[in-house]
């Protein structure tokens, strides 16, 4: 995206390394585009941070700020040097009048979180738990990078037990116990920060009959 | 160009599941769209509106289409590819603002569901859950971070069930940044008091509206100004400071709101000002809490204005004042080797 934004600098915001930029559960009135830099997206779930994205130049975060004042929902901590604009739902409309392709992208950002949003209610909606753990891989593959032979249907996921536990609706002990049975069965191989899933369409037949039941 | 395409009374425009590019107007006739809760598998029948697109988020996203639309009666529906439909809504971002509406309505409906579903529905109010982050980054010695949260707690509950808690930890976390990073000088409020010296209202005296020691709007304000001055917004902070002394509603935010006024003025490189300034609070509060960071500011000032000789005499003043640990002498012998640098 090449698009000429100096017309913004008046909304530019600076933060350093390791500044928070918003919190979670804080009021949220504005929403941010990244000029330059990186952000992580963290959560603290039990004692730990998590990582739940990173985000680069280009990308949007904090936009249901637009719509609502609703408490933030996650923490954005700056991970190196980013200028940011900075924008309400006051001066939106200058974004819009000034750059309407920005909102298009913004527009269609929505459109991705709703099926995300979707993709994952369909996860937590299925009973069976085996076939929940299934269906979160099933849905990373969806968001993942197309392997690059597409008769080769293992699949590598630099995830952890956490992450599957979170996605899943699980405690971590009942991920684990899941993915112990399937390490068993031989369908996934668990590795240092690293779950192999041995054959993906075993999985999608797996989380279709049990969708169907 | 969109084409105007012309269906038959029971043809099918596309299926629930397929995954299309096209996005359509319906321009005359009778189209269905049938859908299915995603919670109770139910069946959703709605008719398109005349003028109304469909098919447009899952085409923007390569999506599998959420329904299926079904002519009702002959129709007449005009098809855009996507850059089409881009470059009509371009020119008229009237249409964007209103699909953004219905998508964030969307999306905020699908968030609900999902966080009912995880049980995240009842977890933590915004109050605790904000305090909590702070207490997180503190305990891990994350100081920038813990901060900025406890900042934020203090500004938006100056009379909160934590406020005592929470402005203790900021004076540690500002201490703790101090020592790892001298540039974080405006980290707390008071950041390097020997005492708590920020009156939060104390929990067996829950502030009553009306002024006084602890008048929670003076203190409000007062956090809202260090936020601004922690964003290096000093001008805007300023004004507040300078509006809390002037009110003086509150004695302690004000005294505090007076040395912060001299801060944001070095910060703003108004350093004959600043000088001026925090010359007058020395005088006017002899035993202030911040009368070593006071002097260092004067000192800041006087280096600020390439006086070399008079920023000496006060950052050695500071060092005869302070103990060998003290924040305030750790900036200070900081900026003395600055100094020296300097000369060279």
């Amino acid at each position: 995206m090449s698009l000429d934004l100096s017309v913004f600098n008046r909304f530019a915001i600076t933060k350093k390394v390791g500044e928070i930029i918003f919190c979670e559960f804080e009021p949220g009135d504005a929403f941010y585009l990244i000029q330059s830099g990186k952000v992580k997206i963290v959560k603290i779930v039990g004692e730990l941070e998590k990582t739940l994205d990173i985000l680069n130049p280009g990308e949007f975060f904090g936009e249901m700020a637009l719509l609502e004042e609703a408490p933030r929902s996650a923490t954005i901590i700056a991970l190196t040097d980013v200028k940011l604009l900075e924008f309400n739902r006051a001066n939106f409309e200058v974004l819009m009048q000034g750059q309407p392709q920005i909102v298009l992208n913004l527009l269609k950002l929505f459109a991705k979180r709703i099926y995300d949003q979707k993709r994952r209610f369909m996860v937590l909606t299925l009973d069976d738990i085996q076939a929940r753990v299934a269906d979160v891989f099933l849905m990373l593959d969806e968001n993942g990078p197309r392997p690059i032979d597409p008769s080769d249907n293992s699949r590598t996921f630099p995830n952890s037990v956490d992450d599957i536990a979170h996605w899943a609706g699980l405690s971590v002990n009942k991920a684990s116990e899941v993915l112990k049975q399937f390490v068993n069965q031989r369908r996934v191989e668990i590795q240092q920060g690293k779950i192999i899933v041995k054959n993906i369409m075993d999985f999608t037949r797996f989380v279709k009959s049990k969708r169907q039941e | 160009m969109p084409k105007a395409t012309q269906y038959k009374t029971n043809s099918v425009i596309y299926f629930q599941g397929d995954v299309g590019d096209k996005i359509f107007i319906l321009k005359a006739g009778k189209i269905l769209s049938k859908s299915n809760d995603i919670e109770t598998k139910e069946e959703i029948n709605e008719l398109v509106a005349p003028g109304e697109f469909f098919g447009v988020k899952s085409a923007l996203g390569r999506y599998p289409r959420d329904e299926s639309a079904i002519v009702l009666a002959d129709s007449e529906v005009l098809v855009f590819t996507v850059p089409e439909f881009e470059q009509l809504v371009l020119s008229n971002t009237r249409i964007i603002m209103k699909m953004l509406k219905v998508f964030s309505n969307q999306l905020r409906r699908m968030h609900g569901k999902v966080q009912n579903l995880i049980g995240k529905g009842t977890s933590k109010d915004p109050e605790s859950g904000l305090y909590s982050i702070g207490e997180y980054y503190y305990t891990n010695r994350q100081y920038k971070p813990a901060i900025h949260a406890l900042t934020r707690y203090l500004t938006l509950y100056p009379a909160g069930r934590f406020t005592v808690e929470a402005s203790d930890l900021a004076r540690k976390a500002g201490q703790g940044a101090a020592k790892t990073d001298s540039t974080a000088i405006f980290a707390a409020a008071g950041a390097d008091n020997e005492e708590p010296d920020f009156s939060p209202p104390t929990p067996s005296a829950p502030a009553a509206p009306t002024a006084g020691p602890s008048d929670p709007s003076a203190a409000k304000g007062f956090f809202e100004a260090v936020a601004l001055a922690n964003q290096e917004k000093y001008a805007d902070a300023y004004k507040i400071f300078q509006k809390i002394v002037a009110t003086n509603v509150d004695p302690e935010h004000s005294a505090k709101s007076e040395f912060e006024m001299g801060r944001c003025l070095v910060f703003l490189g108004k350093f004959d000002e600043a000088t001026k300034h925090l010359t007058g609070l020395i005088q006017k509060y002899p035993k202030h809490p911040d009368l070593k960071d006071a002097l260092y500011f004067i000192g800041r000032s006087y280096q600020g204005k390439n006086d070399t000789t008079w920023a000496r005499n006060f950052y050695t003043k500071i060092l005869n004042l302070a103990a060998e640990d003290e924040p305030v002498a750790v900036k200070t012998r900081k900026a003395l080797k600055e100094l020296e640098g300097a000369k060279v």
